[in-house]
């Protein structure tokens, strides 16, 4: 009973320190752009900057714009896929990616939309008195 | 005043909960009590009756378009269909609660009909209890600035106090309201939101049968008849999976069926969780073994409900889920409810954990009882592995600040191999389940299927051309457990076919592991000859961009242009033959049309993704798009299209910013070299054989090539062709038909290109064959006079090679086919043993 018990409590310990370890090296912490030149791979919250040109290159295939983080920093962003649906309306976008060059290669991008349900936001409801 | 006797409904409804509750409980401490628990079941009925008459109420109001009602001016609109009127009732976060309130009353009903004696009244306690947090969040009560719940009949004005309207006339009724969003506005979410609450309803049960069991201290029967619920339970929660998956898949581009999304997770996890404490159950109810296990996971299965429920609808998870949504601010009743089921659930058990009988002997590892015991660990584990990824938001801020949430691959990680190790056991775990055996015995009974194993998976890694040995242990175990569970099934369809729940589920388990790895690992994103070279490049590290960075990521898409084909993947000559607006079923849509023409000469198919206008989001000055990707599903690949970008969609783009009042202009071409062209100047056209441009009212098509006469050639002529250029004139309907001629010539040394205008005098046009493309296979014509502008016609086009994606769903099917057989045999028994 004894060995067999200790083997057991040794396997669940051993079993979720790797679980613990693993799980601490595959999430990150979110930056803004300027700590993120330092890093190979960076989650940046922002919004899209939509005072400067933006558009999808059908040479090279990339949707670039420009992205504000919550610091106030502005860079491009480029992001190697067609404009995602819901673009415009996202209330905050995630990239990620890596800075180089002060320019943000986005392999992944998340966009926080006011709702899948709508948001009751004021700006919504005059627009749709309006109509 | 509709308003009101909604509100009325709800609160009648929430108090016969608590007196239902209060009365169940009493009973249950009294012993027999019959008076007070009729009253109690009679309570349980008002309940059910006021949520009827809530949701009645509540489907009026959005039928007849009562936009003073916040819920019905947010979720719906005079244009939507009936079926989508009825369903926006679970279209938002109030509605979907009582969507579940009135699933868990059916099955409270069925609980009062069925449940024998010392079990009904404390299990129907714990369900009245549950009904109270979850009434309560439709409350909508405000006792002295505490908010207690969000009213569905809340009106605009209560919700937006604020709103300048609002302040201006408080009797501001909107004509319209926003509408259902468009991806709700489908078929699939009609059914799949329902059929998930029927399941978290009937997840109930066992942990209200766990209670109960530990309350009366009747720790063995119990079971039996919380097994077919669970087993039902299980059915329903696996069914709104696959509908959810499967709509992810279908219509809305989300990529694939499955994306390890928190909100997928939250019915994946009780699910594993529920499943683990079926595996134990039975061992119970067989053996008489593993009491603790299956009260504990029973009592898990429920908080894992209702843990998710919190993470997903508190607004914790707000930036990380697809299915954001809103925050109603009902975190700390949600946190309430949970900490509340945790509290009984767990602390019943610790209290009671001495009494708890346990097995005085340990089973063998030999055993069907250690066995069916790990495979509920292992579920139980898998299930833990994925619920501390989702809680990210929570748990990672013991490593870092602002934590995001895990790599896919973390997922991936940890569920393949512990997939892997369950795969193995379900087939030992088979075989000791029917018979004892010992090693030997065991050894000698699983060579067949071992061999018949090998051979399958040999032919798979030979035809599927694996290379990666991970992958090669994988199949072999999802092979084994399809085969092995295969033979068990041969052997008790002679015994009685009722048995092969079990190893028909562990059949549909190794069917989906073998679906998902072929659909997953060897997805293919099909591309043309430029953009494999450019990934080729990419993958060689030979592609800079501008600022001289090497570019890591590879192309996903290709264009089109229409009637000129494209091989794609080498497989495939790939045509856009243009689109349609078919307006329909929404307004604004298009239907695009993409030849697929095989080269080995398969048949001919056509690909017909859609593009529409989103109605709800966008607006006069900047529309929004969204995807319809065409799924072409086939036995052993699905083709799954989609358009990412189309001339048509940028010209409406560009149309609708002009008309945005001195905004910002953006520039969406900024990267095209493309100036546009003036008017009356020449315009070059490329064409390729057989192909037909429409410029204006002109349709011009290239024939052939002809041969040019020596007399028209000028001296030292290397190449002369003329091509037969058809110029047909839509308004008169008169056809003519041009010759132009194309030829190089050498003088002084050099090379010169001959190619004299044609002039079509009664149209004032001019046409001259100015280039040959060898390489592209196409010509070019300049033609001069033109008034309208040649607008080009072309589309972006996403396009994967999914293999098996068939064998995921079948694997799906199998495992509702099991569970549907389990749940007949169980409840059979319990209807016979309740009789005797």
């Amino acid at each position: 009973m004894k060995p067999k018990l200790m083997l057991g409590v040794g396997a669940i310990v051993l079993f979720t320190s790797l679980l613990m370890y693993n799980f601490g090296t595959s999430i990150s912490t979110y930056v803004n752009f300027e700590e993120a030149e330092n890093r190979t791979s960076s989650h940046v919250v922002g919004v899209w900057d939509s005072s400067q040109d933006y558009g999808f290159s059908r040479e090279t295939m990339q949707f670039s714009f420009h992205m504000k983080d919550e610091d106030g920093n502005v860079r491009r962003v480029v992001y190697p896929r067609p404009k995602p649906n819901n673009f415009e309306q996202a209330t905050q976008l995630v990239v990620i990616g890596e800075m180089r060059n002060n320019v943000f290669y986005a392999n992944d991008m998340l966009m926080k939309c006011p709702s899948k349900y709508n948001d009751p936001s004021e700006a919504d409801f005059v627009n749709a008195e309006e109509m | 005043m509709e308003g009101l006797i909604g509100n009325l409904f709800v609160t009648a409804a929430f108090f016969s909960a608590l007196a239902s509750m209060i009365l169940y409980g009493i009973a249950t401490q009294k012993g027999s009590s019959g008076f007070i628990e009729r009253t109690a079941d009679w309570l349980w009925i008002c309940k059910g009756a006021c949520t009827i008459a809530v949701s009645a109420l509540l489907v009026y109001l959005i039928v007849n378009h009562r936009f003073e009602y916040f819920y019905v001016w947010n979720y719906t609109s005079t244009d939507l269909e009936t079926l989508y009127l009825v369903s926006a009732l679970w279209g938002g976060q109030e509605g979907s609660f009582l969507v579940w309130i009135f699933m868990a009353f059916l099955v409270g009903l069925g609980l009062i009909r069925w449940t024998r004696k010392p079990y009904k009244k404390p299990v129907m306690f714990v369900m009245a209890l549950t009904q109270v947090f979850l009434i309560s969040m439709l409350l909508g009560w405000d006792i002295f600035g505490l908010k207690l719940g969000a009213s569905p009949f809340r009106t605009i004005a209560q919700e937006m106090p604020n709103a300048p309207f609002i302040q201006a006339n408080p009797d501001f009724v909107p004509s319209e309201g926003t509408g259902l969003n468009d991806l709700l506005q489908s078929p699939w979410m009609a059914i799949h939101p329902p059929i998930i609450f029927v399941g978290f309803a009937m997840m109930t049960v066992p942990f209200a049968f766990a209670i109960a069991s530990l309350w009366e201290k009747e720790y063995h029967d119990w079971v039996k008849p919380a097994l077919p619920w669970t087993l039902a339970a299980n059915l329903s929660l696996l069914t709104a999976i696959f509908l959810g998956g499967y709509w992810a898949y279908e219509t809305l581009s989300f990529g694939g069926y499955w994306a390890w999304d928190p909100v997928e997770n939250a019915s994946l996890v009780p699910w594993l969780i529920g499943t683990a404490g079926i595996h134990m159950m039975i061992i119970q109810r067989k053996s008489s073994r593993a009491h603790k296990g299956a009260i504990f996971f029973a009592i898990l299965a429920y908080i894992g409900i209702v843990y998710q429920t919190f993470l997903t609808r508190s607004g914790i998870l707000g930036e990380q889920s697809v299915h954001s949504f809103v925050d109603l601010g009902l975190y700390n009743q949600l946190l309430a409810f949970m900490l509340t089921c945790l509290l009984i659930g767990i602390g019943m058990y610790l209290y009671r954990y001495k009494e708890i009988p346990s097995a005085k002997t340990e089973s063998a590892i030999l055993s069907r009882e250690f066995m069916t015991f790990t495979g509920g660990m292992l579920l139980f584990i898998l299930g833990m592995v994925i619920i501390l990824g989702t809680s990210s938001p929570i748990i990672g801020r013991f490593f870092v600040d602002h934590p995001t949430p895990p790599e896919i691959q973390f997922y991936n990680d940890w569920s393949m191999p512990i997939a892997i190790i369950m795969a193995l056991m379900t087939v030992v775990g088979q075989y000791l389940f029917w018979q004892k055996h010992n090693w030997e015995s065991l050894a000698s009974a699983l060579i067949t299927p071992l061999l018949l194993t090998s051979v399958a998976s040999i032919l798979s890694i030979i035809l599927g051309d694996v290379r990666n040995l991970y992958y090669m242990v994988f199949i072999f175990a999802a092979w084994f457990t399809v085969i092995g569970n295969g033979t068990m099934i041969l052997h008790l369809v002679r015994k009685n076919p009722r048995l092969i729940g079990g190893a028909l589920s562990h059949v549909g388990f190794g069917t989906l592991l073998l679906g998902i790895l072929a659909s997953s690992a060897y997805n293919e994103v099909l591309l043309d000859q430029r953009m494999q070279n450019y990934n080729a490049m990419v993958e060689a590290g030979e592609v800079y961009d501008e600022q001289g960075f090497p570019v890591r990521e590879k192309a996903e898409t290709f264009m089109l242009e229409l009637n000129s084909p494209k091989l794609i993947a080498n497989r495939y000559m790939v045509t856009y033959e243009g689109y349609s607006i078919t307006d329909s079923p929404r307004p604004g849509q298009q239907q695009y049309r993409i030849k697929f023409e095989p080269v080995d000469g398969g048949r001919t198919f056509y690909m017909n993704p859609d593009v529409y206008p989103m109605q709800t989001t966008s607006t006069a000055d900047n529309i929004e798009w969204s995807v319809e990707p065409h799924v072409r599903t086939g036995l052993l690949n699905d083709i799954y299209l989609y358009v990412a970008g189309s001339a048509y969609v940028d010209e409406l783009n560009e149309r609708a910013r002009g008309s945005r009042p001195g905004g910002v202009q953006p520039v969406t071409g900024q990267m095209e070299s493309e100036p546009s062209e003036p008017e009356n100047e020449s315009q070059t056209i490329k064409f390729q054989k057989e192909q037909s441009v429409e410029v204006g009212p002109y349709r011009f098509t290239f024939v052939d090539f002809r041969p040019a006469s020596e007399e028209s050639l000028p001296d030292n002529t290397l190449i002369g062709v003329r091509s037969l250029v058809e110029i047909y004139h839509t308004p008169t309907s008169s056809a003519y038909e041009v010759e132009p001629l194309f030829a190089v010539y050498t003088e002084d040394g050099q090379s010169w290109t001959y190619s004299p205008p044609l002039q079509i005098d009664r149209f004032d046009l001019s046409v001259q064959f100015t280039r040959i493309l060898p390489d592209e296979d196409s010509i070019e014509l300049t033609f001069g006079g033109l008034k309208a502008e040649y607008e080009e016609d072309w589309v972006v086009i996403v396009a994967e090679k999914k293999p098996f994606v068939s064998v995921v769903w079948l694997g799906t099917f199998l495992l509702m086919a099991g569970f549907s057989v389990s749940i007949l045999r169980h409840w059979s028994r319990e209807k016979n043993e309740n009789q005797s």
